[in-house]
């Protein structure tokens, strides 16, 4: 590991944290940007030629974007409690104030995704809230457990801070890409079989389904007038669709970009 | 090259003309045409060959239904030259012959055509016995049509979905008006037409007396389609099925069109029958719509001099048609005595034309490859003509003497025929829901009628959407006139009427058919092969059901016809195929591997490094063994780093979690202490081993639990199944992807890892063997594994999933002082082996149980429950019938025997080798297998069946054959 030096130009493997696609974008020349504990590719070409690009069918890697979920009975509340704005219906998503994305995949389980400036605070702050309530919940259980072996009482009655929440490791179990443009629904076409056309899949809402035979999250969430589509999907297959993605967007010239492109189309109202 | 001045000629573009061979004869044709309509404008009317009787075959319908067109391709056998278009420098060529196609001396097989009756295959070719085996080199030379190209390079095909309220299929009038009513009110609609272009049979039918209507009403509904955005046309689009829930599989060019439609209209017309005489499939006898399509599609006159043999209107326009075209018609012969006068036949009579009511085609003759006349006489009774007629020259036949409706889409999706006596004709119902049919297909000729009921099928599906609430319009009344006639069907002396021109088929064959006992008409089918050739019965089954009605005294509604199964065209296996996804899945260290020499194998979807060959290390000649048995003696000696990043992983938790994991494994789980991992054993409801891995204990509530790589998603699939039944308050994750890991594993493991790992103390007191803990290595967030399968002292590190190629440089760099080297899973396998671990699937069946696998002892006594523990402990009771065991080879000079080779007690099979490798450390082979009781004992000596039947013998020893005391693991 290299220590990070805002002089040198950004390598992709100095970090710990490293992008499955990190040698894919280095053979594109890929130009990247420091977020957070990773990098991310900025640009492949000239960011102006990108953005137009993107408009129409581009591909971007967000793998190494702060990301995070949550499940169990108690999830949606304890996150409302955290002053997260929650869907109302499973398969859609909410946008929060900061940016980032709430995305309820059922009733007791939430996606929640970074803005795309890869701003962590409101992420990082709920990690780091859940982790003190599972600290506490364990002291808690381990002083039971302790009372138990001391009573010598197999089934002394269990106080956990109820109803449970659990943290889920969507960070790492899942890459993260995005789909921009206005050819994205038709190319998805080729290889998802959930209409995503924009008439029919509305900004916020969220597809659970196979996208070139592999399991993933759909989440649409446009870049202002611009149609954006989030695939969170098994993060050991992350070559495999990268591949597939830009096989399918060749038909319609779409290309690997950066998400200096997605930020300046999401600025572009 | 003639043509008919514009308009004729709606397909070809007069200024692009285009060179193609036929026969390795050069020919012109003009862009726009296919083969078939570029070499009848070059007076090529000889297409192909018969399958049978190699009898000359050309166009029938022009319209790519019928098998009379087939030819090669250099890339594509059996291409309907009628369908397929003309490309610059295109070479084609006929099929089926022996010479050429004009002088084809497999003709002669027609000269025995009454040695070869029907059923001939089934009575001729297995008597005497063992004359099968000779005739069947023969019928496999003969068999088949067409030539596969081995050389061609692969296409690339692909698939897409396609979303619509509305599907309309056929772009005829009834299609057109439907489509635009269905976009009117608000659907999305799909239209979709095999051909290049909209229109239907408005391109080439006359519809009235002027020849005028059909262009005027087909511009203005084309015009306004066009100008509907609701509406997507797909034309040379091919809709080949129909499946559940309105899935229709639609091919285009190369990609195949996966299309979900909400409501389907069918408009898929009627396909026009031939009329049934001697000698009806000589080229220049076609459909009365071929040479209308050939006139103004392709603006090709299709002969000089014309006879019609008509039982409808139908015939007259088309002696119209022929007329304006230039063609000399010389007689309609209207198989009807008394026609009833309608404005098409008043202007044939005003026309001039010679008109012959009453009166059949009862024999064609041909000079060369071409018709020359044909004979007419005068209808007697059904199916039965006068003594004598007379003959009329021509070498242009039209038939126009029904139709059946394109009912294919339709029965599959559930609908019937039934027969109409009265209107001679095949009506469809029973459809499915969301489906409707209109127009031709649904027996409406006229086109007013025809209109109406596309725009009233267009108003069912729009109410059913939601789209309106109008109110349904009456169906319109069914058409007094049909256009079919009852039996336009002659049997001649000399036979060779075709029934089925695909596979060479006469009356007599059908009707012997029935003869030899095969009177329904799926028996009929298999047994005549009637409707099994490349057109799928379009032109064979009206008939043939006429046919077998008539012989076995039922009703054509009885005798009904068979099934039209998908696909309903023949479509290239490439659409099948497609753009297939084999999805990959690789660890985050992936590319490490590579880098160190990693031979990969793919188990499952994963890559996983098999062996690394660092031929810096050892020189380019070294084999795979050696590699691998230097894996094996670094960790045993040292220390090595393998990537188990593919282990499956699973979190499970909640307050019930122990409880759970309880009654789901074999083992006791409630008091397991924090800190500590457990063995965990699966078996399922019958009590075999189906996966194993180990628990670990991160606190009261949370179990970390792994499983073999392979299992990891069906023990996911088993605890959620479960515990929908137990309702414990638990929460299962599969966090496979989510972890990297590798196991650090040798002597000197500790040593390289406390390099790296400040916050966790490392010594054997403070971490012992099956302690887990939390803490990092090289700064990355780690859960720690002291675990054994190699049997060594090891570690498997756990990190989140991104961080893994981080974590194997840190592992590899840290050790470098110590010797650190990767190892492979085949070094692993070795390695495990000699430690007498098992590997679930490859040292277990479907039928193994704990007791078997010697794993007795992972089974917990104390618990009430765990699934398959009922069983198991029924299976204690009785006496086993086989155990696996350890075996050591001592004779070193033998073959190694392999997995499933055979272990042996005398002649007969006694059990099987599950596993056996070389062992590096023990300098002999080892292995695990199934044998009998008896010869469990340590000390028994077994046979074993190996490579080539070489019988070694081995010597049955107790597990584990390396560090029996376990003190290298628990170092």
């Amino acid at each position: 590991m290299t220590d990070y030096n805002p002089l040198l130009p950004i390598a992709p493997a100095q970090g710990n944290r490293r992008s499955p696609l990190y040698r894919r974008h280095v053979d594109l020349q890929a130009k990247f940007e420091q977020v957070g504990d990773a990098v991310l590719v900025s640009h492949y070409v000239k960011p102006g030629i990108e953005v137009l690009l993107a408009a129409n069918l581009g591909l971007v890697d967000l793998s190494t974007m702060p990301r995070t979920g949550f499940k169990g009975a108690g999830a949606p509340a304890w996150a409302a409690s955290q002053r997260v704005k929650l869907p109302k219906l499973p398969n859609t998503a909410v946008t929060q104030k900061d940016g980032s994305v709430v995305a309820k995949l059922s009733h007791q389980e939430l996606l929640i995704v970074s803005n795309i400036m890869g701003s962590a605070t409101s992420i990082d702050r709920l990690n780091r809230e859940h982790l003190n309530r599972e600290h506490s919940n364990k002291e808690h259980l381990n002083r039971e457990h302790l009372n138990r072996e001391h009573s010598n009482k197999e089934h002394l009655s269990k106080q956990t801070l109820a109803p449970q929440t659990y943290s889920l490791p969507r960070a790492d179990s899942h890459s993260w890409l995005a789909v921009t443009g206005n050819a994205a629904a038709e190319m998805f076409s080729k290889i998802c079989g959930v209409d995503l056309r924009v008439h029919k899949f509305a900004h916020n809402q969220v597809a659970q389904t196979s996208v070139a035979k592999i399991n993933g999250v759909i989440l649409r969430h446009d870049l202002a007038t611009t149609p954006c589509f989030y695939i969170l999907s098994d993060i050991t297959s992350t070559e495999f669709l990268w591949d597939s993605l830009l096989d399918a967007m060749e038909e319609y010239r779409g290309a690997a970009v950066g998400v200096a492109a997605m930020r300046s189309l999401a600025a572009n109202k | 090259m003639k043509r008919l001045p514009a308009p004729y000629g709606l397909l070809i573009n007069r200024e692009q003309p285009i060179s193609f061979s036929f026969e390795n004869k050069a020919y012109q044709g003009l862009a726009g045409d296919s083969i078939a309509s570029a070499l009848a404008a070059n007076d090529q009317w000889l297409l192909s060959r018969s399958f049978k009787y190699h009898r000359p075959r050309g166009a029938l319908t022009m319209a790519g239904q019928d098998a009379n067109t087939m030819v090669q391709l250099p890339s594509n056998p059996n291409a309907l030259a009628d369908k397929e278009p003309i490309a610059e420098g295109l070479q084609v060529m006929g099929q089926n012959y022996s010479g050429s196609l004009e002088n084809d001396r497999g003709s002669i097989l027609g000269l025995f055509s009454r040695f070869l009756p029907v059923g001939f295959y089934y009575k001729a070719f297995f008597k005497p016995r063992g004359m099968w085996e000779k005739w069947v080199k023969l019928i496999r030379k003969k068999a088949g049509l067409g030539v596969i190209n081995q050389q061609l390079e692969p296409e690339y095909y692909d698939k897409q979905y396609k979303f619509y309220d509305v599907v309309v299929v056929g772009a005829g009038p009834t299609g057109l008006q439907a489509a635009l009513t269905a976009a009117v009110d608000g659907c999305e609609v799909l239209l979709v037409d095999e051909n290049p272009i909209l229109g239907g049979s408005l391109n080439y039918a006359r519809l009235d007396t002027e020849g005028t209507l059909a262009k005027e009403v087909r511009d203005q509904l084309i015009l306004e389609v066009n100008g509907n955005s609701n509406i997507t046309c797909m034309t040379n689009a091919m809709v080949n099925a129909w499946f559940a829930d309105n899935w229709l599989p639609i091919i285009c060019g190369k990609r195949l069109y996966k299309v979900r439609s909400k409501q389907t209209i069918l408009c898929t017309g009627a396909l026009e029958q031939q009329a049934v005489f001697h000698n009806n499939d000589v080229p220049g006898v076609m459909m009365s719509s071929a040479a209308q399509r050939l006139m103004h599609l392709y603006g090709v006159a299709p002969g000089k001099t014309a006879v019609v043999v008509t039982g409808n209107d139908d015939g007259y326009a088309n002696a119209l048609d022929l007329m304006d075209a230039g063609v000399n018609v010389a007689a309609i012969i209207d198989l009807r005595e008394t026609p009833k006068a309608t404005p098409m036949i008043e202007a044939a009579i005003k026309r001039r034309l010679k008109i012959k009511p009453g009166y059949a085609v009862y024999g064609a003759q041909q000079n060369g490859n071409h018709l020359s006349a044909v004979e007419i006489r005068k209808v007697v009774s059904q199916g039965i003509c006068a003594e004598v007629g007379e003959t009329i020259s021509c070498d242009l036949l039209c038939m126009a003497v029904g139709y059946t409706p394109t009912y294919q889409l339709a029965c599959q999706s559930g609908g019937q025929l039934s027969y109409d006596d009265n209107s001679a004709m095949f009506t469809l119902n029973n459809l499915a829901d969301d489906l409707q049919v209109a127009g031709s297909v649904n027996s409406y000729w006229d086109l007013g009628n025809c209109l109406e009921e596309g725009a009233r099928a267009a108003t069912i599906a729009t109410n059913a959407l939601g789209f309106t609430q109008a109110d349904i319009p009456e169906a319109m009344a069914k058409e007094s006139q049909s256009p079919n006639h009852s039996w336009p069907i002659f049997a001649h002396p000399k036979g060779k009427e075709f029934v089925d021109f695909d596979e060479d088929l006469t009356i007599a064959d059908i009707i012997n058919a029935t003869k030899d006992g095969y009177e329904h008409i799926q028996l009929v089918k298999r047994y005549s092969t009637c409707g099994m050739g490349p057109s799928q019965g379009r032109h064979s089954a009206l008939a043939a059901a006429r046919l077998v009605a008539a012989a076995t005294n039922k009703t054509v509604a009885e005798t009904g016809v068979t099934t039209a199964r998908p696909p309903f065209a023949p479509e290239h296996l490439g659409h099948s195929a497609g753009r297939s996804f084999y999805p990959a899945r690789r660890s985050n260290m992936h590319y490490r591997h590579l880098e160190a020499g990693a031979q990969m194998l793919q188990a499952g979807a994963w890559y996983r490094p098999a062996f690394y060959s660092p031929q810096a290390d050892y020189g380019p000649s070294l084999d795979s063994a050696v590699c691998i048995n230097n894996e094996v003696n670094n960790v045993r000696n040292n220390v090595g780093l393998v990537d188990v990043s593919t282990l499956g992983g699973l979190e499970v938790r909640g307050p019930d979690a122990g409880e759970f994991l309880n009654r789901f494994y074999t083992f006791g789980f409630v008091k397991q202490p924090v800190g500590k991992a457990r063995y965990a054993l699966l078996t399922n409801e019958a009590g075999v081993v189906i996966d194993d891995g180990v628990a670990c204990r991160f606190s009261e509530e949370h179990y970390y639990v792994t499983a073999t790589t392979g299992g990891v998603d069906r023990v996911y699939q088993n605890m959620l199944k479960w515990n929908a039944q137990w309702r414990l308050d638990v929460d299962i994750a599969n966090v496979t992807s989510a972890y990297s890991a590798v196991n650090i594993a040798g002597p000197k493991a500790r040593q390289v890892l406390a390099k790296l790992c400040s916050d966790i103390d490392l010594s054997k007191e403070a971490f012992p063997y099956m302690g887990v803990r939390e803490g990092t290595v090289a700064g990355i967030p780690a859960r720690l594994i002291r675990v054994g399968f190699v049997g060594e002292l090891g570690y498997e590190v756990h990190v989140p999933q991104q961080f893994g190629e981080a974590l194997w440089d840190a592992l590899m760099d840290a050790g470098q002082p110590e010797g650190i080297k990767p190892f492979g899973i085949e070094a692993q396998r070795i390695l495990r082996l000699e430690k007498g671990h098992i590997i679930i699937g490859q040292d277990t069946d479907a039928m193994s149980n704990p007791m078997e696998v010697q794993m007795g002892w992972a089974v917990s006594r104390k618990k009430p429950f765990f699934v398959g523990g009922r069983t198991i402990s029924e299976l204690k009771k009785k006496t086993p019938s086989r155990s696996l065991v350890g075996f050591m080879i001592n004779d070193t000079d033998g073959p190694t025997p392999m997995e499933s080779h055979l272990v042996l007690n005398g002649e007969q099979m006694a059990g099987r080798v599950t596993s056996c490798n070389y062992s590096p450390t023990l300098g002999k082979p080892i292995g695990l297998a199934y044998v009998q009781p008896h010869s469990a004992e340590a000390g028994s000596q077994i046979t074993i069946r190996a490579n080539g039947g070489v019988l070694v013998t081995a010597e049955v020893v107790t597990l584990p054959f390396y560090d029996p005391t376990t003190a290298r693991q628990e170092l």
